[in-house]
């Protein structure tokens, strides 16, 4: 641009100082003429824009050239010029010719024409600049769409990629190729979860049969004592087998969203109630609950909200040692369990992966990995730290 | 009492019935859809045990069968769906109870009892074994008119003794029982005991005889011997 500007100026220029070098040509050459014609000198005069002076010389010591000088305008004011110094022989006297004409309104005219320009050029420029903006925004608007709608894709949602229309055809295609690919990770997805119902489903009528034998069975007579240590392991090992059956086909329904109806739940009321129920629990392994709750209403599902409390507590339970504490707090924002226990942290990361658990634990190992997909449900958080001595599992509404 | 299996799976359809024989209740089974329909439609029962998956046809609709003809059989839904919308859609189409799959056949006679005790509903809501007299409707126990001090677990507990008379109960079905089947401590049923210990303990001291053995280490059994 300013390269540009330099040459286009230098182009002007140049162009107007030949104008007025061509002018003072033609005076020079009206001069010659007067000469050969009168034979001798023409008047000195000074116009609005020329100035015309002889001087006596030695013969043959003025080069004709063109040169920038000062025109004198007034006295004591002078402007630029360009002049013209040529020589004329006269009666034999050798005269120095100078003519002078005022340069200020070419370099006016050139400013002017040079100011015009660049601004039709920095309008231009503008123009070009916010056009080009619009039509790029809308140009690649399809391309935001699509980028944006798989930004926000989730596997779990069933919402579809919407079809973007556009005649452009990358963009088309681009959007064809993200279409299939999310329908496809969605398929695959929606494959697995179905399978895991299934499996789930079709395991219940065997460990359902396995259950009524065994308690068939037990009614029969006569048991030594190692058959009925055998037994109690049966029992034991179906119990686990149904619940981890019971948890795989709850977390199904979870993430299915299957389980919606939302009833108004008094919080506070729901966790005395828990309590209550567990009491004997407690007592058989001296733990002492404190509570501090507060009235806390939410819009929920009753089931699933009583799976996630039940959860919590039985946790704090199972975790905790003989002699041991659980504080339960219910707040306007949130609820946490706290309780003693072993006094390594726990993962942050893992604890709510599925089938992860401590050696020691008796669970399914699925129970904090269903809570946190209630809470995630609720659009609530479940964050768990350790605050010596009490590891502490937090709702946060 | 007379009873009607409808349950698909024989191993389970057999359980059932043998668990249930015996006192004087008839069984009577079905195993596919139009086994159940010609049964349902040609004899009453006090209660009907009905699986939602049949061969051949929904035992919702044999549900639906029942209520249009205004059939007061008892029915308590055993499916493999534990779904709540199958669970409210029996119970709003008039069944009396739903038992999900896996379950105990203790606690399935225990829910089988209470629906023909309502059924049978006379005023009183009296259940009497023997010297023990319980009001289900006030909650109290008491024994030879002796008013006795039950917790609501150990009232729980002894009203599912009584339905399960005469048969081994294991612990993990009274765990199940009293604390529910989210409730994951199988390796402790000391809690079980010390129930057991009151029970006892209190109808022991108000004159009732000892009804409640402990069989084997798995489990109790109340019987009048």
């Amino acid at each position: 641009m300013l390269i540009t500007g330099i040459i286009y100026y230098q182009a002007i220029s140049w162009i107007l100082i030949d104008q007025n070098d061509k002018a003072l040509m033609v005076e020079e050459n009206e001069i010659f003429d007067y000469v050969k014609l009168n034979n001798k000198l023409p008047q000195e005069f000074d116009s609005k824009d020329q100035q015309i002076t002889f001087t006596e010389a030695a013969p043959n010591s003025v080069t004709r050239e063109f040169i920038n000088t000062d025109y004198h305008k007034e006295k004591n004011e002078y402007e630029s010029g360009r002049g013209l110094i040529t020589s004329v022989t006269v009666n034999g006297k050798y005269y120095k010719i100078l003519i002078v004409e005022s340069k200020v309104e070419t370099e006016d005219l050139i400013q002017i024409i040079f100011g015009i320009t660049i601004g039709v050029i920095l309008l231009l420029l503008l123009v070009l600049l916010i056009a080009n903006r619009l039509i790029l925004n809308r140009l690649w608007q399809p391309f935001h769409a699509i980028l944006k709608e798989m930004k926000v894709f989730n596997l779990a949602e069933n919402k579809e990629i919407s079809q973007t229309t556009t005649r452009i055809d990358e963009f088309a295609e681009l959007n064809q190729a993200a279409t299939t690919l999310t329908s496809n990770a969605r398929h695959d997805y929606k494959d697995l979860k179905t399978f895991t119902e299934n499996a789930s489903h079709e395991l219940l009528t065997p460990i359902a049969v396995i259950n009524s034998k065994l308690d068939t069975l037990i009614q029969t007579e006569d048991f030594s004592e190692q058959q009925s240590k055998l037994l109690t392991d049966l029992y034991s090992a179906v119990a686990r087998l149904s619940r981890l059956n019971q948890s795989l086909l709850l977390l199904v329904k979870i993430e299915n969203r299957l389980l919606t109806d939302q009833q108004t739940i008094n919080l506070e009321e729901l966790v005395q109630e828990l309590l209550a129920q567990l009491e004997d629990i407690f007592s058989d392994k001296h733990i002492s609950i404190k509570t501090n709750l507060q009235n806390k209403q939410i819009s929920g599902n009753q089931y699933l909200m009583e799976i996630l409390l039940n959860n919590l507590i039985i946790n704090a339970v199972r975790h905790n040692h003989i002699n041991g504490e659980i504080i339960i707090e219910l707040t306007n924002d949130g609820l946490s369990v706290k309780n003693t226990g072993d006094t390594k942290v726990l993962q942050d990361d893992k604890i709510f992966t599925r089938f992860h658990k401590s050696d020691k634990s008796e669970g399914s190992g699925l129970g904090l990995t269903i809570s946190k997909q209630i809470c995630e449900n609720m659009g609530w958080q479940l964050n768990y730290q350790y605050i010596s001595p009490y590891h502490t599992f937090i709702i946060v509404f | 009492m007379k009873l009607l299996i409808i349950e698909d799976e024989e191993g389970l359809r057999e359980s059932i019935e043998e668990y249930f024989k015996g006192e004087g209740n008839i069984c009577e089974t079905a195993a596919t859809y139009a086994d159940a329909v010609s049964k349902v439609e040609l004899y009453r029962y006090d209660c009907i045990l009905l699986d939602i998956t049949l061969p051949g046809g929904s035992g919702i609709s044999i549900l639906k069968k029942l209520k249009d003809h205004h059939y007061t059989d008892g029915v308590l839904i055993i499916s493999a769906k534990n779904s709540l919308d199958d669970r409210l859609d029996g119970l709003n189409l008039g069944a009396d109870d739903y038992l999900v799959k896996p379950f105990h056949l203790s606690e399935l006679k225990a829910r089988v009892s209470a629906i023909i005790r309502r059924k049978m509903y006379n005023g009183s809501n009296l259940l009497v074994f023997n010297e023990i007299t319980i009001d289900l409707q006030a909650k109290t126990v008491s024994v030879l008119d002796k008013p006795l001090k039950f917790t609501r677990k150990e009232f729980a507990l002894l009203i599912y003794f009584i339905a399960n008379k005469g048969k081994v109960v294991s612990k993990n079905a009274i765990a199940e029982h009293l604390w529910g089947d989210g409730i994951d401590l199988a390796d402790n049923f000391d809690f079980i005991y010390s129930h057991i210990k009151n029970i006892r303990k209190k109808l022991i001291e108000a004159g009732a005889n000892d009804y409640i053995h402990a069989a084997y280490g798995m489990g109790y059994k109340f019987a009048d011997q």
